[in-house]
């Protein structure tokens, strides 16, 4: 067993449910979606990000593009957030709302995709 | 060809047999891979401290979100994630606006005391580290490599790579700077290439700390580079040459090498490898001495055109024609040069500490033992009745001593020395020797006859073959021409290429060398130009006077003022400059006034 991979993992995977659990619900409800959820998202993502560094292999390429996509969308869907809470007069409107979730549905996404690559990774490690 | 100087370049030494198209063998480029491995390792370094970095922010963040907070009218407040993260943006990087929105209650102080000396932490850790990545010698190596990577294979010019830049290497590059020529130089002391940017050249010349030993270095050096026209292994270990020679050798074997050695074994070795041109510097003074001895003119010839443009005209020695001579020093420098002595038949005797050791020493010529500095030794090898002297040494100082001292028993010695440290030159200067080897630059004007044109090459072959007074006429011709320093060499082609505006001229059968070297501007006026050669299906004519009819294909090494060539130059390619010099008539040079002109007064060129 590699720690390094067990951590890698661990990361790639949780990145990957707290964005789903942030994105499940009602697109357009605030109720159904904690914006500690959203944050927890975006430092879990960026986490994973910064271990996918320094990967030479094509599969880590890869794995580091989809990161960057998902921390990309991460951080639009906060900033959108805190335009609607904190700079727009009308509030967190159900319109605003489905912005946030919708660019964080684009994350889970790319989030999927890792998850993918890492089941891939292993699978072909155990073939070899 | 939007470079002048490139152009400039491709009509002064144009050759069509530049390889092209793709290489037969795959050069390795190795140490570009080391590179970007350096790259990812340094990535790699960075994910600890960035880590730290976000774990501490967003704990930092999480924390003051979760804290209640009051607003002045005491009502209860909690930071949104927008005011958390603002506050610790400014808190952490210590710029410090205060508490933001609303004064903080004792518990956020408690928590905001924590996080700033966490986040200290943190950044300190996370800049530290960077900024020693920064420094590392690996990673600024890497970055190295790569800019100089990109700079050889954006060469888009033909270039030579100099493998080693010390004394010899220097004395190139300027010589080749001054011609507009590029080139790449590789050497492994940090010191030469820094060396580089301090030295005003031109063009911009890629260096490489690296040992050339490694293909991967010449290969990013531009060994693979279809621009690459020679490579010269100029350092000052005989086996590195030998590695360069090798790898050059098997990798482009179509590429000319010039290697420097001192030694006749690694020399074999290298002949070994293809068809390299070695140079031993020891063994081209010693070739040197032999015709200086003999033939004085040329001697004075050969180094003056070695020398390159700008080169003064070196004074013309009256060494002993026969006699006997003393060398000190039995050595590599000794032994080849004691063969060539007896080769012109003088007798030699040999000053060295070591003789009786030294093997071989007690054949022929007469050994002393001794050092040549005491009186007994002196006496013993005859330097009072002696006519040669050769403080042959391999220690500068000792070689100084040994002439001072043999002057003062013989002052109408003629003195040969090496000089082996480019810093002892005023010296020898001052000691006025008759004739000084300095090993760098035998090798550097012996490189330059070779690459500059390869025509001179062939000249300075047949030169010792002409005779002592042929030499000084030439000289006097040429000094008469423009003085005591030399102009320009260059070589043209009378070909459609190169002389488009004599082409029907020269297939009359009467093209004659004295009319193309007519002035354009007064036909009456002969070029100031000197012919040194005419190269013709590989058989060379010498110094050719004005009757010499030309051919279609002859090569023509000329010397002379830069006007002059400029005139040569219109005559080959403007059709009515060379009806005037060759005729006499003036013709119109523009297609209109051609076509106004009667029809008889037309001449097809």
């Amino acid at each position: 067993m590699n720690l390094e991979k067990v951590v890698f993992g661990f990361f790639v995977l949780l990145a990957a449910t707290l964005n789903f659990g942030f994105f499940i619900g009602d697109i357009a409800d605030p109720a159904l979606h904690n914006v500690y959820e959203l944050f927890a998202a975006v430092v879990v993502s960026l986490i994973a990000t910064v271990l996918k560094f320094g990967d030479r292999t094509q599969i880590g390429a890869v794995h580091l593009a989809t990161s960057l996509v998902a921390d990309l969308q991460l951080i639009a869907a906060a900033i959108a957030w805190t335009y609607a809470a904190h700079i727009s007069t009308e509030g967190l409107t159900p319109a605003a709302m489905a912005a946030v979730v919708s660019l964080s549905g684009g994350a889970l996404f790319a989030n999927v995709v890792s998850v993918v690559l890492l089941v891939v990774e292993t699978v072909s490690y155990h073939r070899r | 060809m939007g470079n002048p100087l490139l152009s400039f370049w491709y009509r002064l030494f144009g050759q069509n047999d530049r390889p092209s198209g793709r290489l037969r063998r795959p050069i390795p480029m190795a140490s570009a891979v080391q590179a970007s491995a350096t790259i990812f390792l340094i990535l790699r370094r960075m994910r600890v401290p960035l880590v730290v970095l976000i774990t501490i922010f967003a704990v930092s963040v999480l924390g003051l979100t979760l804290i209640p907070g009051r607003t002045p009218e005491g009502l209860p407040y909690r930071m949104s994630f927008f005011d958390a993260f603002y506050f610790m943006s400014y808190t952490a990087s210590t710029i410090g606006f205060g508490e933001l929105p609303y004064a903080f209650t004792d518990a956020q102080r408690l928590w905001v005391t924590a996080t700033i000396y966490l986040t200290v932490i943190g950044w300190a850790y996370a800049i530290g580290s960077l900024l020693a990545l920064v420094q590392d010698r690996g990673f600024r190596q890497a970055l190295a490599l790569q800019h100089f990577t990109r700079k050889v294979s954006r060469l888009r010019e033909p270039f030579l790579l100099i493998v080693g830049y010390g004394r010899t290497g220097e004395l190139l590059g300027r010589s080749f700077d001054a011609l507009g020529r590029r080139f790449v130089v590789i050497d492994v002391e940090s010191e030469r290439i820094d060396a580089l940017d301090l030295d005003a050249y031109h063009a911009d010349v890629p260096g490489l700390v690296a040992d050339a030993r490694d293909p991967g270095h010449l290969g990013v050096a531009g060994l693979g580079n279809s621009h690459c026209e020679a490579v010269l292994a100029l350092t000052n270990d005989d086996e590195a040459n030998l590695a360069v020679t090798m790898t050059a050798a098997l990798l482009r074997p179509d590429l000319p090498v010039i290697a420097r050695t001192v030694s006749p074994v690694i020399a074999e070795r290298m002949h070994a490898f293809g068809t390299p041109t070695v140079v031993n510097p020891f063994d081209r003074f010693g070739d040197h001495l032999r015709i200086a001895l003999r033939a004085p003119a040329t001697y004075q010839l050969i180094t003056w055109l070695e020398s390159g443009p700008g080169a003064e005209l070196p004074p013309r020695g009256s060494p002993p024609a026969d006699g006997r001579w003393v060398v000190c020093g039995y050595g590599r420098f000794g032994r080849e040069l004691i063969e060539d002595l007896q080769a012109e038949g003088l007798d030699v005797t040999v000053v060295d500490p070591l003789a009786d050791a030294a093997d071989g020493t007690a054949e022929d010529p007469a050994v002393v033992c001794g050092h040549g500095f005491e009186t007994a030794v002196l006496e013993q090898a005859g330097v009072a009745e002696a006519v040669g002297y050769v403080a042959g040494t391999d220690n500068d100082t000792s070689n100084l001593s040994l002439i001072a001292s043999a002057r003062r028993v013989n002052p109408s010695l003629f003195v040969a020395a090496r000089q082996n440290r480019p810093s002892s030159g005023p010296l020898f200067a001052v000691m006025d020797v008759n004739a000084l080897l300095v090993p760098t630059e035998v090798v550097a004007h012996e490189v330059f006859a070779q690459l500059s044109t390869p025509l001179l090459w062939r000249f300075l072959q047949e030169v010792p073959g002409r005779g002592d007074s042929w030499a000084a006429e030439l000289v006097d011709s040429m000094t008469e021409l423009y003085g005591r320093h030399l102009e320009a060499l260059w070589k043209v082609r009378l070909d459609h290429v190169e002389a488009p505006a004599l082409t029907g001229w020269l297939a009359t059968g009467e093209a004659r060398l004295g009319d193309l070297l007519r002035d354009p501007d007064v036909r009456e006026e002969r070029l100031h130009v000197v012919v040194l050669m005419i190269l013709r299906d590989d058989e060379c004519l010498l110094t050719p006077d004005d009757d010499v009819v030309l051919a279609p294909g002859d090569e023509l090494l000329l010397t002379g003022r830069p006007a002059a060539r400029r005139a040569l130059e219109t005559t080959m390619v403007v059709d009515a400059a060379r009806e005037y010099v060759v005729t006499g008539r003036h013709v119109p040079a523009s297609w209109i006034w051609a076509r106004l002109l009667p029809a008889g007064e037309r001449r097809e060129g």
